[in-house]
Protein backbone atom coordinates (compact mmCIF):
# COMPACT_ATOMS: atom_id res chain seq x y z
CA UNK A 1 0.00 0.00 0.00
CA UNK A 2 2.40 2.65 -1.15
CA UNK A 3 -0.10 4.28 -3.48
CA UNK A 4 -0.99 7.04 -1.10
CA UNK A 5 0.84 9.20 1.37
CA UNK A 6 -0.78 9.81 4.68
CA UNK A 7 -0.50 12.02 7.71
CA UNK A 8 -2.64 11.85 10.86
CA UNK A 9 -4.99 14.61 9.73
CA UNK A 10 -5.02 13.48 6.13
CA UNK A 11 -8.55 12.33 5.43
CA UNK A 12 -8.58 12.55 1.65
CA UNK A 13 -6.97 10.13 -0.81
CA UNK A 14 -4.03 11.98 -2.26
CA UNK A 15 -3.34 11.99 -6.02
CA UNK A 16 -1.31 8.97 -7.08
CA UNK A 17 -0.61 6.93 -10.23
CA UNK A 18 -4.26 5.85 -10.52
CA UNK A 19 -5.46 9.45 -10.26
CA UNK A 20 -3.19 10.62 -13.05
CA UNK A 21 -4.00 7.65 -15.30
CA UNK A 22 -7.74 8.38 -15.01
CA UNK A 23 -7.18 12.13 -15.47
CA UNK A 24 -5.21 11.61 -18.68
CA UNK A 25 -7.78 9.14 -20.03
CA UNK A 26 -10.54 11.62 -19.20
CA UNK A 27 -8.72 14.45 -20.99
CA UNK A 28 -8.52 12.21 -24.09
CA UNK A 29 -12.19 11.25 -23.83
CA UNK A 30 -13.95 14.50 -22.94
CA UNK A 31 -15.86 16.51 -25.54
CA UNK A 32 -16.64 20.23 -25.27
CA UNK A 33 -20.41 19.67 -24.94
CA UNK A 34 -20.14 16.95 -22.28
CA UNK A 35 -21.88 17.19 -18.91
CA UNK A 36 -19.35 15.41 -16.71
CA UNK A 37 -19.81 13.74 -13.32
CA UNK A 38 -16.96 12.41 -11.22
CA UNK A 39 -18.13 9.96 -8.58
CA UNK A 40 -15.92 9.83 -5.49
CA UNK A 41 -13.75 12.79 -6.45
CA UNK A 42 -11.31 12.57 -3.51
CA UNK A 43 -8.79 15.40 -3.88
CA UNK A 44 -10.66 16.74 -6.94
CA UNK A 45 -7.57 16.39 -9.14
CA UNK A 46 -9.33 14.57 -12.00
CA UNK A 47 -12.50 16.65 -12.29
CA UNK A 48 -10.69 19.97 -11.84
CA UNK A 49 -8.57 19.14 -14.91
CA UNK A 50 -11.77 18.95 -17.00
CA UNK A 51 -13.33 22.23 -15.87
CA UNK A 52 -12.29 24.18 -18.96
CA UNK A 53 -12.78 21.25 -21.32
CA UNK A 54 -16.45 20.38 -20.79
CA UNK A 55 -19.82 22.14 -20.80
CA UNK A 56 -20.38 21.41 -17.09
CA UNK A 57 -18.64 19.42 -14.37
CA UNK A 58 -19.89 18.22 -11.01
CA UNK A 59 -18.35 15.89 -8.45
CA UNK A 60 -19.60 13.80 -5.55
CA UNK A 61 -17.99 12.16 -2.56
CA UNK A 62 -19.32 10.65 0.65
CA UNK A 63 -16.31 12.09 2.49
CA UNK A 64 -16.91 15.67 3.76
CA UNK A 65 -13.20 16.47 3.45
CA UNK A 66 -13.19 15.39 -0.20
CA UNK A 67 -16.17 17.52 -1.26
CA UNK A 68 -14.41 20.44 0.46
CA UNK A 69 -11.23 19.71 -1.49
CA UNK A 70 -13.13 19.61 -4.78
CA UNK A 71 -14.89 22.85 -3.99
CA UNK A 72 -11.58 24.56 -3.22
CA UNK A 73 -10.49 23.70 -6.78
CA UNK A 74 -13.56 25.47 -8.15
CA UNK A 75 -15.68 22.39 -8.80
CA UNK A 76 -19.36 22.14 -7.83
CA UNK A 77 -19.51 19.29 -5.35
CA UNK A 78 -22.32 17.34 -3.70
CA UNK A 79 -21.92 15.14 -0.65
CA UNK A 80 -23.76 11.93 -1.46
CA UNK A 81 -23.28 8.18 -1.80
CA UNK A 82 -22.11 7.51 -5.39
CA UNK A 83 -24.77 9.50 -7.35
CA UNK A 84 -27.73 8.90 -5.02
CA UNK A 85 -28.68 12.60 -4.88
CA UNK A 86 -28.15 13.29 -8.59
CA UNK A 87 -30.60 13.05 -11.43
CA UNK A 88 -28.32 13.57 -14.42
CA UNK A 89 -28.22 12.96 -17.28
CA UNK A 90 -24.44 12.95 -17.69
CA UNK A 91 -22.55 12.37 -20.92
CA UNK A 92 -19.36 11.30 -19.19
CA UNK A 93 -19.12 9.63 -15.76
CA UNK A 94 -15.69 9.14 -14.17
CA UNK A 95 -15.06 6.80 -11.25
CA UNK A 96 -11.89 5.79 -9.47
CA UNK A 97 -13.62 3.45 -7.02
CA UNK A 98 -12.44 1.76 -3.88
CA UNK A 99 -10.98 -1.25 -5.68
CA UNK A 100 -8.64 -2.99 -3.25
CA UNK A 101 -9.74 -6.37 -1.94
CA UNK A 102 -10.03 -5.80 1.81
CA UNK A 103 -10.83 -8.34 4.50
CA UNK A 104 -12.86 -7.28 7.53
CA UNK A 105 -9.77 -7.54 9.80
CA UNK A 106 -7.84 -5.23 7.48
CA UNK A 107 -10.35 -2.41 7.72
CA UNK A 108 -9.08 0.87 9.15
CA UNK A 109 -12.45 2.55 9.73
CA UNK A 110 -11.87 6.16 8.77
CA UNK A 111 -12.60 8.34 5.75
CA UNK A 112 -9.73 6.86 3.75
CA UNK A 113 -11.42 3.52 4.18
CA UNK A 114 -14.14 4.65 1.78
CA UNK A 115 -11.51 5.54 -0.80
CA UNK A 116 -9.79 2.16 -0.70
CA UNK A 117 -11.93 -0.66 0.65
CA UNK A 118 -13.51 -2.66 -2.14
CA UNK A 119 -14.74 -5.40 0.18
CA UNK A 120 -13.42 -8.98 0.09
CA UNK A 121 -13.49 -9.13 -3.75
CA UNK A 122 -12.48 -5.52 -4.39
CA UNK A 123 -15.70 -5.15 -6.40
CA UNK A 124 -18.39 -4.41 -3.82
CA UNK A 125 -18.72 -0.70 -4.65
CA UNK A 126 -18.17 -1.28 -8.38
CA UNK A 127 -21.10 -3.73 -8.39
CA UNK A 128 -23.38 -1.13 -6.78
CA UNK A 129 -22.17 1.50 -9.25
CA UNK A 130 -22.78 -0.81 -12.22
CA UNK A 131 -26.33 -1.66 -11.14
CA UNK A 132 -27.36 1.97 -10.70
CA UNK A 133 -25.32 4.12 -13.11
CA UNK A 134 -27.83 3.70 -15.94
CA UNK A 135 -30.19 6.03 -14.07
CA UNK A 136 -27.84 9.03 -14.47
CA UNK A 137 -26.10 8.15 -17.75
CA UNK A 138 -27.28 9.82 -20.96
CA UNK A 139 -28.29 7.35 -23.71
CA UNK A 140 -24.98 7.79 -25.53
CA UNK A 141 -23.05 8.48 -22.35
CA UNK A 142 -19.67 6.98 -21.56
CA UNK A 143 -18.12 5.84 -18.30
CA UNK A 144 -14.41 5.78 -17.52
CA UNK A 145 -13.75 3.34 -14.67
CA UNK A 146 -10.34 2.85 -13.11
CA UNK A 147 -9.59 -0.60 -11.77
CA UNK A 148 -6.55 -2.66 -10.83
CA UNK A 149 -5.41 -6.13 -11.82
CA UNK A 150 -6.16 -6.91 -8.14
CA UNK A 151 -9.85 -6.07 -8.73
CA UNK A 152 -10.48 -8.93 -11.16
CA UNK A 153 -10.67 -7.17 -14.55
CA UNK A 154 -12.40 -10.10 -16.26
CA UNK A 155 -15.10 -10.15 -13.60
CA UNK A 156 -15.60 -6.39 -13.91
CA UNK A 157 -15.93 -6.66 -17.70
CA UNK A 158 -18.44 -9.48 -17.33
CA UNK A 159 -20.42 -7.55 -14.73
CA UNK A 160 -20.95 -4.63 -17.12
CA UNK A 161 -21.48 -6.90 -20.14
CA UNK A 162 -24.27 -8.72 -18.30
CA UNK A 163 -25.95 -5.36 -17.69
CA UNK A 164 -25.89 -4.52 -21.41
CA UNK A 165 -22.76 -2.40 -21.64
CA UNK A 166 -19.82 -2.52 -24.04
CA UNK A 167 -16.42 -2.41 -22.33
CA UNK A 168 -13.15 -1.28 -23.91
CA UNK A 169 -9.68 -0.98 -22.37
CA UNK A 170 -8.37 2.55 -23.05
CA UNK A 171 -5.36 2.91 -20.73
CA UNK A 172 -3.04 0.73 -18.68
CA UNK A 173 -0.01 1.23 -16.49
CA UNK A 174 2.21 -1.08 -14.44
CA UNK A 175 2.83 0.06 -10.89
CA UNK A 176 4.63 -1.90 -8.20
CA UNK A 177 3.26 -5.40 -8.69
CA UNK A 178 -0.14 -4.44 -10.02
CA UNK A 179 -1.53 -3.10 -13.24
CA UNK A 180 -3.89 -0.13 -13.34
CA UNK A 181 -6.52 -0.17 -16.08
CA UNK A 182 -9.02 2.36 -17.37
CA UNK A 183 -12.17 0.84 -18.86
CA UNK A 184 -14.43 2.80 -21.20
CA UNK A 185 -17.99 1.61 -20.74
CA UNK A 186 -21.02 2.56 -22.82
CA UNK A 187 -24.44 1.11 -23.52
CA UNK A 188 -24.41 -1.60 -26.13
CA UNK A 189 -26.81 0.03 -28.56
CA UNK A 190 -26.05 -2.34 -31.44
CA UNK A 191 -27.18 -5.57 -29.87
CA UNK A 192 -30.86 -6.32 -29.66
CA UNK A 193 -31.24 -7.60 -26.13
CA UNK A 194 -34.13 -9.80 -25.18
CA UNK B 1 -23.78 25.48 -4.87
CA UNK B 2 -24.90 27.34 -7.93
CA UNK B 3 -28.62 27.64 -8.56
CA UNK B 4 -27.97 25.98 -11.90
CA UNK B 5 -27.17 22.75 -10.04
CA UNK B 6 -30.73 22.38 -8.72
CA UNK B 7 -32.29 20.74 -11.81
CA UNK B 8 -29.80 17.86 -11.71
CA UNK B 9 -30.25 17.14 -8.00
CA UNK B 10 -32.83 14.75 -6.54
CA UNK B 11 -33.81 13.22 -3.26
CA UNK B 12 -31.26 10.47 -2.54
CA UNK B 13 -34.05 8.20 -1.30
CA UNK B 14 -37.13 8.66 -3.53
CA UNK B 15 -35.34 10.42 -6.46
CA UNK B 16 -38.03 13.13 -6.47
CA UNK B 17 -37.45 16.84 -7.03
CA UNK B 18 -36.07 19.02 -4.26
CA UNK B 19 -37.24 22.47 -3.23
CA UNK B 20 -34.46 25.00 -2.62
CA UNK B 21 -34.58 27.14 0.53
CA UNK B 22 -31.95 29.87 0.67
CA UNK B 23 -30.57 31.31 3.89
CA UNK B 24 -27.46 32.99 2.48
CA UNK B 25 -26.62 33.66 -1.15
CA UNK B 26 -23.69 35.42 -2.83
CA UNK B 27 -24.44 36.26 -6.47
CA UNK B 28 -25.95 32.97 -7.70
CA UNK B 29 -24.04 30.83 -5.21
CA UNK B 30 -26.08 29.35 -2.35
CA UNK B 31 -23.82 29.37 0.73
CA UNK B 32 -26.30 28.30 3.41
CA UNK B 33 -29.75 26.82 2.98
CA UNK B 34 -31.44 23.53 2.44
CA UNK B 35 -33.06 21.23 -0.07
CA UNK B 36 -36.46 19.90 0.90
CA UNK B 37 -37.94 16.65 -0.31
CA UNK B 38 -41.65 17.21 0.15
CA UNK B 39 -42.51 13.58 -0.57
CA UNK B 40 -40.20 12.22 2.16
CA UNK B 41 -40.59 15.23 4.43
CA UNK B 42 -36.79 15.49 4.77
CA UNK B 43 -34.70 18.66 4.64
CA UNK B 44 -31.12 18.25 3.39
CA UNK B 45 -28.69 20.95 4.50
CA UNK B 46 -26.51 23.16 2.30
CA UNK B 47 -23.51 24.30 4.35
CA UNK B 48 -20.52 26.31 3.19
CA UNK B 49 -21.82 25.97 -0.35
CA UNK B 50 -22.04 22.18 -0.39
CA UNK B 51 -25.35 20.27 -0.39
CA UNK B 52 -25.37 17.22 1.85
CA UNK B 53 -27.58 14.63 0.20
CA UNK B 54 -26.90 11.76 2.56
CA UNK B 55 -30.06 10.13 3.90
CA UNK B 56 -30.84 11.29 7.47
CA UNK B 57 -29.62 8.01 9.00
CA UNK B 58 -26.16 8.53 7.47
CA UNK B 59 -25.74 12.21 8.36
CA UNK B 60 -23.04 12.94 10.91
Amino acid sequence: MSLFSRSPDDQVYQPAEDTFLLRDAALDEVRPDDRVLEVGCGSGTVIAALRERAAAVVATDINPHAVGAGQSLGVETVRTDLFAGLKGPFDLVLFNPPYLPTLPEERIDDWLEYALDGGPTGRVTIERFAEEVGRVLAPYGRILLLISSLTGPDEVRQLFADLGYTVLLVAREEVEGEELLVLRISRDLCTCRA
Amino acid sequence: MKRSLLPILCCPVCKGDLELRVVEEKEDDIIEGSLLCGACGVEYPIREGIPNLLPPADQD
